[in-house]
């Protein structure tokens, strides 16, 4: 009876280390399904087809090809992010579009005109900061940036750091929400350990509780892996309650993979209907210590102190 | 005779009236200010430059701040304002304004801003600001009222509650004339 309950508890474990090992990866799969879509006409407005539209990703330097159908429309199937874009096609004037941003999730647009002549052409960004249109005040006396003391350097657009701003972003949207998750089965597993402790020689409270850490571990280990693998920002030195929130996770961090070693050893000497005893003891200590740094965590960017 | 005097008359005036003058920004605190359910945020910054050149009764001014300067304490929310600012892509926010040059002796201006943020140019009309004179410096307040929409900006969440849409740009400038 016992050995069958842990034979389930432990294929159980298995199944849910398994979701865990593969959710960051669908998890990306999910967020990178978007795509740059639009129509390409000619002056008149009359589609052109067989033209070439090639996406460059700005972060990657990876192309994707499409060529335009008869009704002029193409689809490219790209991952979020800022891609340079040309489009091309016989008897026309290529166009290069510096800048265009595909968010997760969603299908860009990108609806192009071409003009006649076989020159390329370089359109400019809109709103290029050194190429501002004209304001209410514009006159021919009217300060420049350059007036300010700016340079070039400081008043152009970097593309590539905005690309790293925004997979930081997108990447730590999913800790945030994966931390979130994460701490319900890690209350239901702390409500749990009140009785998977006790004297009972039932083991349904205890294989609840084993099942629920089980699920908090993977869930925390994706919440990890995001906040981990989103991109540094040179040049940024940390302030502020980000700095608490990172040193807490030198003690949740190694407290989630301690506190299911311990827990193991204590599951293991109850269900040998041992009492339990040595480091496993430690199990329920460390694991309250775990989820307090955890939540601790979580309050200090969420609530201002 | 009354003709020689009229002519040496606009040859002292003319110059004059049309001379051109400037204006210098000294120093300046411009303070966005973010409301969230659980937060209130101020993002500070104290490098904006600016100067105004007046000509023929008219001055245009120009103030430019880089989004990165902005501090608001927490270089994480930085980043992220950063991000969704798109502050990267577009370093500088601008605002351009004309007033008249008698307007410094007022003690209240109501100026016509246009701003450039995010890639995007929104004008605020009419915007209030206090004046006060010592000298040669005229200390300038007052509250611009910007909102995320105006600038197509997405307001920003936090667990998964999103930021109101007005910012306040809070205004405090010291100008000089040169």
């Amino acid at each position: 009876m016992l050995s069958n309950l842990w034979r389930r508890c432990v294929s159980g474990l298995l199944v849910v280390s398994l979701f865990g090992m593969l959710a960051p990866a669908l998890i990306a799969q999910m967020a990178a399904k978007s795509a740059l879509t639009g129509r390409v006409t000619d002056a008149s407005g009359s589609a052109v087809a067989n033209a070439t539209v090639t996406a460059t990703s700005v972060e990657t330097g990876q192309t994707r090809s499409a060529t335009t159908g008869p009704d002029g429309t193409y689809k490219l199937d790209v991952a979020p992010g800022n891609y340079r874009v040309k489009l091309e096609a016989t008897g026309f004037k290529r166009v290069e579009i510096p800048a265009v941003t595909v968010s997760g999730a969603e299908i860009a647009v990108l609806d192009e005109k071409l003009e006649g002549e076989e020159q390329s052409a370089v359109r400019p960004k809109p709103a290029q900061q050194e190429d501002l249109p004209n304001a209410p005040s514009s006159s021919s006396t009217a300060p420049s940036l350059s007036d300010l003391g700016l340079s070039p350097e400081q008043t152009r657009g970097n593309p590539q750091e905005q690309a790293l701003l925004d997979k930081r972003t997108r990447m730590l949207k999913i800790h945030q929400r994966m931390g979130l998750i994460t701490t319900i089965p890690l209350i239901a597993t702390v409500v749990t350990s009140l009785n998977a402790g006790g004297k009972s020689e039932g083991t349904a409270s205890r294989d609840l509780h084993v099942a629920l850490g089980a699920l908090t571990g993977d869930l925390y280990a994706i919440t990890a892996y995001y906040a981990i693998r989103a991109p540094r920002i040179p040049g940024t030195k940390k302030r502020g309650p980000i700095k608490f929130h990172e040193a807490m996770a030198w003690v949740h961090g190694p407290g989630m993979i301690l506190t299911p070693i311990l827990g193991a050893m204590a599951f293991s000497q109850k269900n040998n209907g041992e009492k339990v005893h040595g480091i496993a003891q430690a199990h329920g200590p460390v694991a309250i210590v775990t989820a307090g740094a955890f939540g601790a965590a979580l309050l200090s960017v969420s609530v201002k102190f | 005779m009354n003709r020689k005097i009229l002519i040496a008359f606009l040859f002292v005036a003319i110059p004059t009236l049309g001379a051109d003058s400037q204006w210098v920004l000294q120093q300046s605190t411009l303070t966005y200010h973010v409301s969230h359910p659980l937060h209130q945020t101020d993002g500070v910054s104290h490098t904006a430059k600016g100067k105004g050149v007046c000509h023929a009764g008219e001055c245009d001014f120009l103030i430019a701040v880089p989004v990165k300067s902005f501090d608001s304490g927490d270089s994480n929310r930085d980043l992220h304002m950063l991000q969704v600012t798109r502050g990267a892509e577009f370093p500088i926010v601008t605002v351009r304004t004309r007033l008249p040059e008698s307007a410094a002796a007022s003690a209240t201006i109501n100026a016509d801003l246009e701003i450039q943020f995010a890639g995007q140019t929104a004008q605020y009309k009419q915007v209030p600001f206090k004046l006060e004179t010592q000298g040669d410096e005229t200390h300038i307040t007052g509250t611009i009222p910007a909102t995320l929409s105006d600038f197509k900006i997405d307001p920003p969440s936090l667990l998964t509650m999103p930021v109101k849409n007005d910012i306040p740009v809070r205004v405090d400038m010291i100008w000089r004339q040169q």
